[in-house]
């Protein structure tokens, strides 16, 4: 009797099929982009949207092509940052979907721009209840479907804002594929750098680069007296055993939408940018 | 999965799909012997693997108008959010490549800007004016 190896295809259900033809969709979507980068951190409130907005926002004043996809869909900001949050995705002549933009050029999806504020983020279901069991392979190949359906276009860099979750940093190493790098984001609590030493463990279980870390959050910025000052008690540098990108003031500024980092925060994330593009460009395959 | 005809030690091959209430019939029958069996998942089931954004029954005709797996979860949606919001072939025609997982949302915001435009449909004038506004390539 054949085995389940000796029967070529399935009938005619073709799930494999699609399943590939959905990746090459994307591949096809991506391939006038340049350096794929996912900003994750496994800790929560870390600040990695506001860093992975303004990191776009640096790298845009070098010059370069940056789009962001927001990967958190339960918890979209990008969005609401970019000040495109009422912007729908347009279909253009050729079917692909066009990205709104914001003011200072850098594309945005994100789901923010899709669903109002005011709504959850839900999906149709044939179930009644029960979503802990499908609701995580949805949400993939939602994003998915949205990579592959997006005209990206030519970048030097598409920035995905990850959501939360060390393990879900993984799953989304292993959704991405090996062409994506990522950027770890830290702050100097020592509950957030934990967190995110896990999340480097399990990325060296991925073929993905690493390219560094972030450390956000240290200290804040006081307007008042043009200075920054301590947030978070004086420690040690963690050794995460990747490069530091650089260590990033809290701006209060930046908690506004719309707000513009104060000239001493820019420098820093101009820092930060630059070292990122260095890393992305070194470690190239 | 795949399905074997034991007694023809051949690989049976998808007939029909049908779809009720959130499961699916799909029918099999064997090339060689004629013999045919029906999968019936219940909606949980039908759920998981809808999940993947996959269709299944591409070589075969369905007995209802819906796609087997996507085309039940995209009814039920489409039973709740569709005003009937008119929109002309040609601008339908530019989201037939949409996947069905996102042309929901995307037509939400779409048709949102067109009411509040004063549009009274979409049509591809209204879709270019929306690339515009939103300083879209």
């Amino acid at each position: 009797m054949k085995s389940y190896y000796d029967i070529v295809g399935d009938g005619g259900s073709k799930i494999v099929e699609q399943v590939v033809e959905q990746r090459e969709r994307i591949a096809r979507s991506l391939s006038a982009v340049r350096h794929r980068v996912a900003v994750g951190s496994g800790k929560g409130g870390v600040g990695k949207s506001t860093l992975t907005s303004e990191i776009a926002r640096a790298l845009r004043r070098r010059g370069l092509g940056v789009a962001i996809l927001d990967a958190d869909l339960n918890g979209p900001s990008q969005a609401r940052l970019a000040g495109v949050a009422a912007a729908p995705l347009v279909p253009g002549p050729d079917g692909g979907l066009c990205m709104s933009r914001s003011a200072d050029g850098i594309g945005v999806v994100s789901v923010g721009s899709l669903v109002p504020e005011s709504q959850a983020v839900e999906f149709d279901s044939v179930v009644g209840g029960d979503s802990h069991i499908w609701r995580a392979t949805r949400e993939f190949a939602f994003l998915g479907q949205l990579l592959g359906a997006v005209r990206w276009g030519e970048l030097d860099f598409l920035l995905i804002d990850l959501p939360p979750g060390a393990e879900r940093t993984y799953q989304y190493a292993e959704f991405l594929g090996p062409d994506t790098a990522f950027v770890l984001v830290s702050t100097p609590s020592e509950l957030a750098r934990g967190i995110v030493s896990r999340s480097v463990a399990a990325l060296r279980g991925t073929p993905n680069r690493l390219l560094g870390y972030v450390e956000n959050m240290c200290g804040y910025y006081c307007a008042g007296c043009d200075e920054v000052r301590p947030l978070f008690p004086e420690s040690e540098a963690p050794d995460f055993g990747v490069a530091c990108f650089g260590r990033v003031p809290f701006d209060p500024e930046l908690a506004r939408s719309g707000g513009t980092a104060a000239p001493g925060t820019r420098d820093l994330l101009d820092g930060v940018a630059a070292r990122l593009a260095s890393a992305a460009e070194q470690e190239s395959p | 999965m795949k399905f074997l005809c034991v007694p023809c030690d051949r690989p049976m091959k998808l007939e029909e799909t049908r779809s009720d209430r959130g499961s699916i019939a799909l029918t099999y029958g064997c090339p060689d012997c004629g013999y045919e069996f029906a999968m019936l998942t219940n909606p949980m089931e039908t759920q998981v693997v809808g999940s993947l954004g996959v269709k299944i029954g591409g070589d075969a005709p369905s007995a209802g108008a819906k796609c087997p797996f996507t085309g039940v979860v995209q009814e039920l949606n489409d039973s709740g959010a569709d005003d009937g919001f008119p929109w002309t072939p040609a601008a339908e025609a530019r989201m037939a490549n949409v996947p069905e997982f996102v042309k929901p949302m995307v037509k939400t915001g779409i048709e949102k800007f067109a009411r509040d435009g004063g549009h009274a449909r979409v049509d591809e004038q209204v879709l270019d004016k929306a690339k515009g506004f939103f300083g879209m390539d």
